[in-house]
């Protein structure tokens, strides 16, 4: 650019110089002195130099102008580049969608936001603010326009809202819309450019946080949220108490904010559980308590209470929280079950007592008639009228006695709920059970099959596993069929960790169907015999029981009886 | 054969048979019967105040634990404590009806008592024992 005002420059010069040199060289034609020519041709020259000096300073003073110029528009111009290209660095980056609506046209158009976030296509976006309105669900339409439109009409600079906004698969996302209007000079609105923000994470947050602060609000139980470090040795003082907190205490939020909600504020209140809770405290571990406080009322109720420790990212301890109930209710259900177990023991005990006494007394005398019958065998009786009665006489005691005998050892098995046990070997309890029934055994001569290949040792009270064989075989022979020969089979076996005792006889047995319920029952009898008590099945049972076992019955009138006893064999 | 032996009984049948029983089997020489636990101390109390000490103390004592003004167990407190210790090679034997598996644990804390027997007391029940203190 210099080099051209040079150039101009040096052009206007020689065109000058020419001009001035033909001029000089015409005049010279016609003036003839030389010295006056001389002088006007100097006079030309310097002339035309000056002027050319002057020329040049005006010239490039207004270069000089013209490159400032230049350089600020292009420098403007770089920034508009600059901006431009930063707007479609942000709108590309940014999960914003945005629009521009201008309003007098109602054209609309919108970023690739609607694209991405909305899963739109190109041609799906319409192009009026009809689309616009038409995407948002029809619970915040009204409202949001309302408020939208008395923006416009207040024309202030901001707007935002949030509202549910349509995606292309008929599903809806919370939006936080924001726009600005663009007025001409003379304030009326006639752009508006809007971003939306899509904020479903937020509000699902926000939803699930209201969720999970119902449980705070409408819980029975009172919580509260204390420091997490106390003062003093006191419990840590409350930030925060839920509903149920004040209608159990009858104090405002505003009583115990910030200060120590101590339960242990009755004379009545459990030192011992203090210092447990307060030790907890200081150990910063959970706790489970429980005394008798005070409301505001001062009246007493009975507390549960718990402090858990709450730990932080860093776990550092960032506050407690506390769990509390009132039992007053359960703590007096508590005392009256106490009591009435109390009571039933007590009971239990005097029962116990009475039907010691009680068998006790009827045992004295009759051991007195057994005792004085014993010492009639020897004396010879003579008159055949008086041995009839006499023999009646010992019979009826014998049988008193007995019966006697077998309700007191009821009496001791149930008075002994758990009985010791030991290893023994079946055949052992065998042969001692049929040495006691040799005489009824020689008599009938059953058949008995044994079969204890399988178990041999049966960890069992053995007292009590002789009486139930020694009871099942009298049964047994007692209640044989007279048309066949006596077959008794036992057998046992082992199922899992139990072990299985199956006696079968072939006798009369017992119709199930009219007496299932009453067959283990106490004086229960399903024949008329003379000497039978119908306390046989019942001491089988209780023993059986006592032992920890279960006895199950299957008969068949004049078929036979089984009966199946299950053992654990490990204690 | 003993040559003296105590019943102590409030029920005069079950003395009347403990006397026949023991007769009958020929177990002891003298049968000197007692209706409660303090008239068997009286018993013991003259025994021991009485001027003529070569008379003979019983070797036995049959014990029943229920009775009027002073029960069995009673008894066996007084009879076990010092005031008593010049009687105490006597051997007892409770016979009683009770079958209160309590009252045959408390029978062994005594020392002197030497078995729990069931009643009526019988021939073969006084042979066991005979042979038991041989």
């Amino acid at each position: 650019m210099k080099s051209k005002t040079n150039q101009v420059i040096i052009i206007y010069i020689v065109i000058s110089m020419f001009v001035a040199i033909v001029s000089h060289k015409l005049l010279a034609q016609y003036i003839s002195d030389p010295n006056h020519q001389f002088y006007i041709f100097t006079k030309d020259i310097l002339f035309i130099f000056l002027t050319g000096i002057i020329f040049k300073l005006i010239l490039s003073k207004n270069d000089n102008r013209n490159i400032s110029i230049f350089k600020k528009l292009k420098n403007t111009n770089d920034e508009i580049k600059e901006s431009n290209e930063k707007y479609d660095i942000v709108a590309k980056a940014t999960s914003d969608t945005i629009w521009d609506w201008k309003i007098q046209e109602d054209s609309f158009s919108w970023n690739k936001g609607i694209e991405n976030v909305f899963g739109y296509t190109e041609n799906e976006v319409g192009n009026s603010s009809k689309w616009w309105f038409d995407k948002i669900h029809p619970e915040d339409s009204i409202k949001m326009s309302i408020r939208l439109y008395s923006f416009i009409e207040q024309k202030t600079e901001n707007w935002q809202d949030q509202y549910r906004f349509k995606c292309a698969n008929n599903s809806y996302k919370y939006v936080l819309d924001r726009g600005f209007l663009l007025k001409d000079e003379n304030g009326k609105a006639i752009r508006m450019i809007g971003a939306i923000q899509d904020i479903t994470k937020q509000k699902e947050e926000e939803q699930r946080l209201k969720l999970l602060e119902t449980v705070f609000t409408q819980s029975k139980d009172s919580i509260i949220i204390t420091e997490a470090n106390s003062f003093d040795g006191k419990i840590p003082n409350v930030i925060y108490a839920n509903p149920a907190f004040f209608s159990m205490s009858g104090y405002e939020f505003e009583e115990i904010s910030g200060r120590s909600a101590d339960p242990f504020n009755s004379p009545n209140s459990d030192r011992n559980e203090l210092e447990k809770l307060l030790s907890s405290i200081k150990n910063k571990q959970e706790c489970l308590i429980e005394t008798i406080s005070l409301n505001k009322k001062r009246e007493e109720y009975w507390v549960r209470f718990s402090m858990i420790p709450i730990y932080n990212s860093e776990n550092e301890l960032s506050h407690w929280i506390s769990i509390q109930r009132d039992i007053t209710d359960e703590k007096k259900q508590e005392k009256e079950k106490e009591q009435l177990i109390r009571e039933l023991t007590q009971n239990n005990k005097d029962l116990k007592q009475f039907s010691y006494i009680t068998s006790h007394n009827l045992r004295a005398p009759l051991s007195n008639l057994t005792g004085l019958l014993n010492l009639l065998e020897d004396i010879p009786v003579e008159n055949q009228e008086l041995k009839e009665i006499l023999n009646g006489f010992n019979k009826s005691t014998h049988l008193l006695n007995d019966t006697i005998n077998d309700l007191v050892k009821v009496i001791i098995i149930k008075d002994n709920p758990s009985i010791q046990k030991e290893a023994v070997l079946i055949k052992e309890i065998f042969e001692n059970v049929f040495s006691q029934l040799n005489f009824q055994i020689e008599l009938y001569k059953p058949i008995i099959k044994l079969n204890f290949e399988k178990v041999s040792i049966i960890n069992i009270n053995k007292a009590y596993i002789e009486s139930i064989l020694l009871n099942l075989l009298t049964n047994a022979i007692k209640y044989k069929s007279e048309s066949r020969k006596l077959k008794i089979t036992i057998t046992t076996r082992e199922i899992d960790n139990t072990v299985v005792l199956i006696f079968t006889d072939n006798g009369i047995g017992i119709d199930l169907e009219r007496n299932k319920d009453k067959v283990f029952g106490l004086y229960q009898r399903f024949h008329n015999y003379p000497d039978s008590k119908g306390l046989g099945l019942y001491l089988v049972k209780s023993q059986v029981e006592t032992m920890g076992g279960t006895i199950e019955i299957e008969s068949e009138v004049n078929k036979g009886t089984t009966f199946t006893l299950t053992f654990k064999n490990k204690q | 054969m003993l040559d003296q032996i105590l019943c102590i009984d409030d029920d005069p049948i079950t003395l009347m048979l403990c006397k026949k029983v023991i007769v009958k089997s020929s177990f002891s020489n003298e049968i000197i019967t007692a209706q409660n636990g303090e008239e068997a101390l009286s018993y013991f109390n003259t025994m021991r105040y009485a001027k003529n000490k070569s008379n003979e103390q019983p070797q036995l004592i049959f014990l029943d634990l229920n009775m009027p003004v002073m029960g069995g167990w009673e008894f066996l407190d007084y009879f076990n404590s010092p005031e008593f210790s010049e009687f105490n090679t006597i051997k007892v034997v409770v016979l009683s009806s009770t079958i209160d598996p309590e009252d045959l644990e408390k029978a062994k804390q005594y020392p002197m008592v030497i078995d729990f027997l069931s009643k009526p007391i019988t021939r073969s029940m006084l042979e066991y024992l005979k042979n038991k203190m041989e």
